[in-house]
């Protein structure tokens, strides 16, 4: 699709931004609007050495880490929820094969903040935890005034790139999510690169008609990337659910690496790309995802 | 885990109890996989708490109520809520502000003998036993808010432990004082509410102790399920179970497609 504004491009085109070594941002929320059809196509590329910076998160970290693209990985919350642990994260966590740069809430916020800001660091309170003895670099104990609270430096957190998906969007670039929009823009504030994926494209005047539903305003987008189902098997709010079934194939292939590259080829990397994977996932199934039965 | 049978599951036990303790006009935060901090926020606001505020950590929701259970991040919640606040103006109040929040309610992988929290690992941090999902928020309401209610849906010696593994929420830290010399606002957990009974902390040594037990649930048992030596009364009391009205108000309008007892049955005995 050619569009006045240009940020319209396909999936290929969008991904050229991520190169090897790159840190890069991923937004939604758990399983909320995880922008996988970005994900898939980055380990359908084979990029490798990623320092991850995910927003709290599910099956986007995991499945990054479990190809193999990534070399640390800040952690604020990567989690199965209900599914349990996220399973390649652990994994990899517990043989040290991924460096986990542990992070909190105020750690993550304090950080994107600053990078969203052009400051150096974040100040935020020091709650007592463990994370400045794993994490020295990423808390550092602040000069404060004689009888302040303590404080701790967060060094601001700018990604090289960062991977949202939002619902819809208008051809200028507009997205919007029908849902909550979590730390996306924040992010996006503080990235230096910005990919969206959206389920569908709407003309201007849709967008018009809700301007409250754009969460992400076009002026903090690079380049947006129309693939329907692009959130699955995690959820796109408003539009359809989290893929309960799949989601549980996905766990069980994970039990070790040489089932999940299995999974992997399969899904991923047969070089057929999203219409391959939609194709592998079926229509029914995906159908099924949109009616609203599975939830709560 | 031997428990006697009841007329309840043990997530509507926990929501009860939680929600006993919850003041009327109280402000609360609940995260995302939450089904009994749910329920038993809308339970406090259908009895006895009707002006209690909570909100949606991750989606900004606030006292979304339908009758049913859903995750808190559910965008399905927006059309019920009385308001949808962004999650980067949120976080004002809830990573920095001292005191903004009454309460929150936590579960973790391990507990320890002064309600400190761990959701990180088990072991040690660079090559962990248990990978776990990290801190989010845990940090910021257990050091923030003015109390905290530790929820743990099992009770056993990998779940309470002498000393966590990694503190991720800071409770009464080593005890004492030491969670103020820190330099920590006033606040720490207040009750632990598990699926043996309902534990305090002693004021002054700050040590967890045991406040009642549930029906059927020995002092023995409760001891041989954890780690540490817990602070014991003289006399010790019974927990007071849900009552009809309770369980009648849970059902009909908090949890009306059953989440809790799909979710929370009680352990199997072993």
């Amino acid at each position: 699709m050619k569009t006045s504004s240009g940020k319209i491009v396909d999936l290929a085109t969008a991904l050229a931004a991520v190169k090897d070594g790159m840190t890069v941002g991923i937004g939604g929320w758990i399983f909320h609007g995880q922008p996988m059809a970005l994900i898939r196509g980055l380990i359908a590329r084979g990029v490798r050495d990623l320092t991850l910076v995910p927003a709290p998160g599910s099956v986007a970290p995991d499945m990054l880490i479990g190809a193999g693209c990534v070399k640390e990985t800040a952690c604020v919350f990567i989690s199965f929820e209900h599914l349990g642990l996220a399973p390649n994260f652990r994994r990899a966590a517990q043989s040290g094969a991924v460096k986990v740069l542990e992070m909190d809430g105020p750690g993550i916020a304090g950080g994107l903040r600053a990078g969203a800001c052009d400051l150096p660091y974040g100040l935020i309170p020091d709650l007592g935890t463990d994370l400045p003895k794993v994490n020295p670099n990423g808390y550092r104990k602040a000069r404060v005034q004689e009888g302040s609270r303590p404080l701790l430096e967060v060094p601001a957190i700018k990604p090289d790139v960062l991977l949202l998906h939002g619902q819809q969007a208008d051809e200028e670039g507009n997205v919007q999510y029908f849902g909550a929009g979590y730390f996306d823009l924040l992010m996006a504030q503080a990235a230096k690169h910005v990919i969206c994926s959206v389920d569908r494209i709407v003309p201007s005047s849709t967008v018009r008609q809700s301007a409250r539903l754009t969460k992400i305003p076009s002026a903090f987008v690079d380049a947006i990337v129309v693939t329907p189902f692009g959130a699955h098997p995690g959820c796109s709010p408003g539009l359809y659910d989290q893929d309960e079934a799949h989601l549980k194939t996905y766990v069980a292939a994970s039990r070790d690496q040489k089932s999940f590259d299995s999974y992997l080829d399969a899904f991923v990397r047969n070089g057929g790309g999203e219409p391959a994977y939609r194709d592998k996932i079926g229509a029914q199934a995906l159908a099924a995802l949109t009616s609203g039965g599975a939830a709560p | 885990m031997p428990v006697v049978p009841q007329s309840f599951a043990m997530g509507e036990m926990l929501a009860v109890l939680l929600a006993r303790d919850m003041a009327d006009g109280e402000k609360a935060i609940v995260g995302t996989n939450s089904d009994i901090q749910v329920a038993a926020c809308n339970l406090a606001r259908a009895r006895h708490a009707p002006h209690l505020w909570w909100v949606s950590g991750p989606g900004g929701m606030t006292n979304p109520t339908e009758g049913i259970i859903r995750p808190a991040a559910d965008a399905e919640n927006i059309a019920v809520a009385q308001a949808v606040m962004d999650l980067p103006l949120m976080i004002d109040f809830i990573d920095w502000q001292i005191h903004f929040f009454d309460f929150a309610i936590l579960g973790a992988l391990q507990t320890d003998r002064f309600g400190n929290i761990n959701t990180v690992c088990v072991g040690d941090h660079a090559k962990p036993r248990l990978r776990g999902p990290g801190t989010v928020g845990i940090s910021a309401l257990c050091g923030l808010s003015k109390r905290f209610y530790i929820m743990m849906t099992r009770h056993d010696r990998g779940a309470f432990v002498p000393k966590v593994d990694f503190v991720c929420g800071a409770g009464h830290m080593t005890g004492g004082s030491s969670r103020t010399d820190a330099g920590l606002p006033e606040g720490g957990p207040s009750l632990v509410v598990t699926p043996l009974g309902v534990f305090d902390f002693e004021p002054a040594s700050k040590a967890m102790r045991v406040r009642s037990l549930h029906e059927g649930v020995t002092i023995d048992e409760v001891r041989d399920n954890t780690g540490f030596d817990l602070l014991v009364p003289d006399k010790i009391e019974s927990t007071l179970a849900p009552d009809a009205e309770e369980l009648f108000v849970l059902r009909r309008a908090v949890d009306t497609t059953g989440v809790l007892p799909a979710k929370f049955p009680w352990p199997k005995a072993n």
